[in-house]
């Protein structure tokens, strides 16, 4: 119990420092912008709180339930510990507590590779490998332009890899399971190259995405479970707008290495609207897996992932051609967020109400 | 709930008390993964359920080795078998990786609704 506080407190400090961060690049006002380290690389530590702190140590305390092992634990707890240092202004121990967390983490993939050998694991655990490269080149004080594409191959590898395990189910053309791990391998080419080669490396990372865009759209069961019900068809809904933001996120990439003011979209078409989107989708299963609150599904949850999307759609069209307009949009974004937050919790008092305190403790 | 109907036979193994076979069935049917919206019994997850006199043994497999959902399919089988076999019986679950899943283990309901 303890220790999911201590998580939850770790994961809520990187979101609300990773949104605040965000926001005040953008000249919208949050509360003390001075707590964050001015120095060194701050145009980073945005990202380096949604992507290590919050999502790294969500999808860390995520295969260590998964893999039930308690050391596996230490991969989100350096990640979260790490984000607390960069929240703090301690830039270099929290980039190297990264790394830490990165290691383990690949540690515990390799465990389920063991485990299970098969394609959508090694895939995984490259994207833990992807996870580990950015880190290391974030504490070596690189910048966005040589982490970012290690950062989101992590996480688009680890989402990827996961729906390629869920292909399995649905008829699809044989060679579908071989071409995932190519289109990954080009996106993994084109991190690499982004350090020396900005202009290739990025056009072949945005190609990559647009690819891994259509595969999904073409081979993902969420074409079939849209048609059902309940939180199966509300995942599937997040999947698929998720999957057209990838598609979107990819073009706006090769854009921004030709020289095309496309950055902010590509990045954020890839953070927002793909990986919360998909983090949306996911949280009223898995949530219950790691945290252990049970949560009452209802239409309700897709109020917040509309938001999510109207609002990413308000800061990447018109708010490309105007800065006030994608400081709107992006409150917007950060109010999506706090919205889905507000929303699961209350889900799970509504579930509590329906099974009583009986049924709630029978849960734990 | 399942978005396929539970379907018409018991698709795994069974070995004990004819009695206890449709109950077992139907219990394990209603344990479904959200993700697919169908019952662990359509995708095919459930190697073999062995009843004797004192327990009933369910051998189960999951797709993947990284999933965080595992444990709660097990407790909610759990939980639904113990709703359905007598109180004397001891509920075991096993959780094996050998053979591998693989589509051809699903359901009739379930490659008709996926496809196949």
């Amino acid at each position: 119990m303890a220790a999911r506080a201590l998580f939850g407190a770790l994961a809520a400090t990187s979101l609300a420092g990773g949104i605040a961060g965000g926001l005040w690049r953008l000249g919208v006002a949050v509360p003390d912008p001075l707590a964050f380290a001015w120095a060194g690389q701050v145009l980073l530590v945005h990202g380096a709180l949604m992507i290590c702190g919050f999502l790294g140590t969500m999808i860390g305390i995520e295969r260590a339930v998964a893999v039930k092992r308690r050391w596996a634990f230490a991969a989100p707890l350096a990640s979260g510990a790490g984000a607390l240092c960069l929240v703090l202004g301690q830039q270099t121990a929290g980039a190297w507590l990264g790394v830490a967390a990165a290691l383990c983490f690949l540690a515990v993939n390799a465990l389920v590779v063991w485990r299970q050998r098969a394609v959508h694991t090694l895939l995984l655990a490259a994207g833990a490998g992807a996870w580990l490269a950015g880190n290391l080149l974030f504490a070596l004080g690189q910048g966005g332009d040589a982490v970012f594409p290690w950062w989101f191959a992590f996480l688009v590898m680890t989402i990827a890899a996961e729906r390629l395990e869920m292909t399995r189910l649905m008829r699809r053309w044989p060679a579908a399971s071989a071409t995932m791990p190519a289109v990954l391998s080009l996106l993994l080419a084109g991190a690499a190259w982004s350090g020396a080669a900005p202009r290739a490396g990025g056009l072949l990372y945005g190609a990559a995405l647009a690819l891994l865009a259509a595969w999904l759209v073409v081979f993902d069961v969420a074409r079939r479970t849209v048609s059902t019900h309940g939180v199966s068809r509300y995942m599937a809904v997040c999947l698929l707008g998720g999957y057209a933001w990838l598609g979107i996120a990819g073009a706006a990439w090769a854009a921004a290495a030709i020289g095309w003011p496309t950055r902010d979209i590509a990045l954020h078409a890839l953070g927002l609207g793909f990986v919360v989107s998909m983090v949306m989708g996911h949280a009223p299963v898995v949530l219950p897996a790691v945290a252990r609150i049970k949560l009452r599904f209802g239409t309700f949850f897709y109020l917040p992932l509309a938001v999510l999307h109207l609002s990413l759609a308000v800061r990447l069209v018109p708010g490309s051609f105007s800065g006030p307009l994608r400081a709107v949009g992006a409150s917007l974004n950060a109010a999506a967020i706090a919205f889905f937050a507000v929303t699961v919790a209350g889900a799970a008092v509504a579930w509590r109400i329906q099974h009583g305190a009986e049924g709630a403790r029978k849960a734990r | 709930m399942s978005a396929l109907a539970p379907p018409a036979e018991a698709v795994f193994p069974y070995e004990g008390p004819a009695q206890l076979r449709a109950p077992i069935a139907a219990a394990l049917s209603r344990v479904v993964d959200p993700e697919v919206s169908m019952s662990i019994v359509d995708v095919g997850l459930v190697y073999g359920v062995t009843v004797d006199a004192a327990m009933v043994h369910v051998r189960l497999t999951m797709t993947s080795a990284a999933c965080p959902v595992i444990e709660l399919i097990l407790d909610e089988a759990e939980a639904e078998l113990d709703k359905a076999v007598p109180p004397e019986l001891h509920i075991r679950l096993e959780l094996v990786w050998e053979p591998p899943w693989g589509p051809e283990r699903m359901s009739a309901g379930a490659r008709r609704f996926m496809g196949w």
